[in-house]
């Protein structure tokens, strides 16, 4: 039994929390079951290696592939910073009079039950366990977005909830059809069952054209959940709204489960159609989101608002890197994947210790020189920038490098092209922005609470392991994430 | 009793009922009081009950009862009840003041249902049970998007989202013989009942610091 208890974990978190009252307790609690979490998607991990061998439970209910192994493995590692940055980050704003005790219980108590969403998303077998999951996700997070309760925040959650829910109503529709054209193909009145994995071997049989009609749907609504262009229109929102420890779970993972699940039904529809549909669909959103990315980055004005185009910019990437369809491009974006989770959250809690030392996210009153004020918070955005920025030493530069390498051998010169020109214009985007407000020297002198060492052990932890699987990758995560690319396919 | 006849009557009492969900979202569009439109959009969860009835007793599926049943108590008594009392309890003003003007809603939404039985229009020979279900299901779809633009206070938005999932529903009942596997109706049931606590504890805050429920008021995050 793994997979159960990965789902029981943070849900029992969730449950403790909601009935303790001490904050330091709720703090401990949710590190706690995140690390177990962790631990035991390590555990999952070496059951998942050998070739096609899967993992279930409950009669097939609870699934686990390659594939769901490494989302398990991120999921695990963003929470885990994140709660042990949140702790800090809420300790200030409660002292700053920011929020209320109430608010950061429903931060400790929501935050496990996104994270068990996720986990669900990615163990359900039921196509329609995992809708009903990335809807939860959807509705716990949005809480998290309003909790200051400014009007800007509540602005962003509503935008968030009204087009989450929309996508996630269409991705619905998506859903019912592909059940209707498994049931028609299936011959029998009735479908044996809606398992993914059952579904799998019966997928040529499905009827092609409404399948071709779902994976629209499918793809617009999780589209929409995955911040894609154009109904990204919630992402910068919602990102810059929210605390920055659940902006970091929203950029850090969130984003990666709706493709995730966007992944399962495009594997469906491959196996149904054959390779040239859903890829192309793909590979055209991923090429768009990543072209509108650009340019408002190098154009923001606020910090996180800039941090969350750039996610945006990656999701497109890694789209079109799924799009590409060659099983080198789809090894590196499951890699980007999983060094982009490892990123951004330090972007982000870098982000929020600005915000509570500066009281703003604006650049030009954030000023340059923040080095002088905040040297250690520095340090960590500045090297997890250069990441994001794709430049080596990093894992960013090298699955970039991998997808672009596969997209030339593939011969799809004009793509890579593409694909390259919209990485270099976020590239001096971020450089840029960033250059600007991190160094130089402080023109204006004000009063601030610098506190120095906030956030280390989270930024740390993630900066740690994004060095160490830069430079050092073990060879059986490589073969997991082999694994995985090839569960998803793609053509030689 | 000839069992195809019974079903060919089945089909047709489906075809009805999903003609009325149709007509019902129609009048939302035009109509401006807002009691009324949740009234509306309990009537239109009542059809989509009875035809969850319908399919279950032609088809003997026991637990498409169970989604009927559901869907009674949730959608056509606690929903309303709630958003009545939402509505009552913020007191707002009744008129909906919508962007368009009524004959020109009109006019789009005729055009959006035209639209969704040529998207269906491919499929209509696929299923057996109420052959034009897939259209209206697409149109209350359409029109329910069309709603959400039309309408800017928040309750109203939150009706819209209520009737595309309406759509969605009937979809899931009627295009699919035997409707969805119960786990999967539940879990979808459950997620619109949080979806709408959510969304009136949204609705109680944003009345409370904008002190008001327009949308348009949300304008202050662009780029």
């Amino acid at each position: 039994m793994l997979l159960t208890p990965i789902l029981l974990i943070p849900l029992a978190a969730a449950l403790l929390c909601s009935l303790v009252p001490w904050r330091r307790l709720m703090e401990w609690i949710n590190i706690l079951a995140f690390a177990a979490t962790l631990a035991l998607g390590i555990r999952l991990f070496p059951q998942v290696l050998p070739p096609h061998s899967v993992v279930t439970e409950w009669n097939e209910f609870f699934y686990a592939d390659a594939l769901s192994a490494w989302m398990v493995l991120l999921i695990s590692a963003v929470s885990l910073a994140t709660s042990l940055y949140a702790g800090r980050y809420f300790r200030r704003d409660l002292a700053a009079g920011a929020v209320t005790t109430g608010r950061v219980k429903e931060f400790f108590v929501l935050t496990p039950i996104f994270a068990t969403g996720m986990f669900l998303v990615v163990l359900a077998n039921n196509l329609g366990v995992m809708w009903f999951a990335l809807e939860a996700t959807a509705l716990s997070s949005v809480l998290l977005v309003a909790l200051y309760n400014r009007q800007t925040s509540l602005e962003a959650a509503w935008k968030y909830v009204i087009l989450g829910s929309l996508g996630l109503a269409l991705a619905l529709f998506g859903t019912v059809m592909t059940y209707a054209a498994a049931a028609g193909g299936s011959g029998s009145e009735r479908l044996p069952s809606f398992n993914w994995s059952h579904l799998m071997t019966v997928a040529d049989k499905f009827d092609p054209r409404l399948i071709k009609l779902a994976f629209i749907f499918v793809l617009v609504g999780y589209g929409t959940k995955a911040g894609l262009a154009p109904m990204h229109t919630w992402l910068p929102d919602a990102h810059s709204e929210a605390p920055s420890p659940t902006s970091a779970m929203l950029s850090g993972v969130s984003l990666k489960i709706a493709i995730y699940a966007l992944l399962r039904f495009h594997i469906l529809t491959t196996q149904c159609l054959g390779t040239g549909y859903s890829r192309t669909l793909l590979l055209g959103f991923g090429l768009f989101s990543m072209f509108l990315a650009a340019p408002f980055i190098l154009v923001q004005s606020n910090l996180k608002r800039m941090l969350a185009y750039s996610s945006l910019e990656h999701v497109g990437l890694i789209c079109a890197a799924v799009g590409l369809n060659t099983p080198v491009t789809i090894f590196g974006a499951l890699l980007h994947m999983g060094y982009h989770a490892l990123t951004k959250p330090v972007l982000f809690f870098a982000a929020g210790n600005i915000h509570q030392t500066f009281h703003t996210l604006k650049f030009r009153v954030i000023g340059p020189g923040v080095i002088k004020v905040l040297p250690v918070t520095v340090l960590f955005m500045g090297l997890a920038a250069v990441a994001a920025m794709g430049l080596p030493p990093f894992g960013l530069f090298y699955s970039e490098l991998t997808v672009l390498s596969g997209g030339f051998a593939a011969g799809r010169t004009f793509i890579s092209f593409l694909i390259l020109a919209a990485l270099l214009a976020a590239f001096c985007g971020i450089l840029k922005q960033l250059t600007r407000i991190l160094l130089g020297a402080r023109k204006i002198e004000r009063a601030n609470d610098a506190k120095a060492w906030d956030g280390v052990p989270a930024m740390g932890l993630l900066v740690g392991g994004l060095l160490m699987f830069s430079v050092w990758c073990p060879a059986s995560l490589l073969q997991l994430i082999h694994q995985a690319a090839g569960i998803i396919g793609g053509k030689s | 009793m000839n069992n195809t006849l019974s079903i060919e009557v089945g089909s047709q009492i489906i075809m009805l009922l999903a003609a009325l969900m149709l007509v019902i979202q129609l009048l939302l569009v035009v109509q401006q009081m807002l009691l009324t439109n949740v009234r509306l959009f309990a009537l239109q969860s009542l059809m989509l009950s009875a035809i969850a009835t319908v399919v279950a007793y032609y088809y003997n599926a026991t637990h498409i009862y169970i989604v009927a049943v559901l869907t009674l108590v949730g959608k056509v008594i606690f929903l309303p009840w709630l958003l009545n009392r939402i509505v009552r309890r913020i007191n707002i003003v009744q008129e909906i003041e919508p962007l368009f003007s009524a004959p020109t809603s009109m006019l789009i939404c005729g055009g959006l249902t035209l639209l969704s039985y040529l998207v269906a229009r491919p499929f209509t020979t696929l299923h057996k049970l109420g052959n034009n279900t897939l259209a209206i299901a697409i149109a209350l779809l359409l029109t329910g998007f069309f709603l959400m633009i039309n309408r800017r206070k928040a309750i109203t938005q939150v009706l819209a989202l209520l009737t595309i999932e309406n759509g969605v529903m009937l979809a899931a009942v009627a295009l699919t013989t035997y409707g969805m596997p119960l786990v999967v109706e539940l879990g979808i049931f459950f997620d619109v009942m949080v979806a709408v606590m959510v969304l009136g504890i949204l609705v109680y805050r944003i009345r409370e610091t904008f002190a008001s429920m327009d949308t348009g008021k949300l304008d202050q995050l662009k780029g």
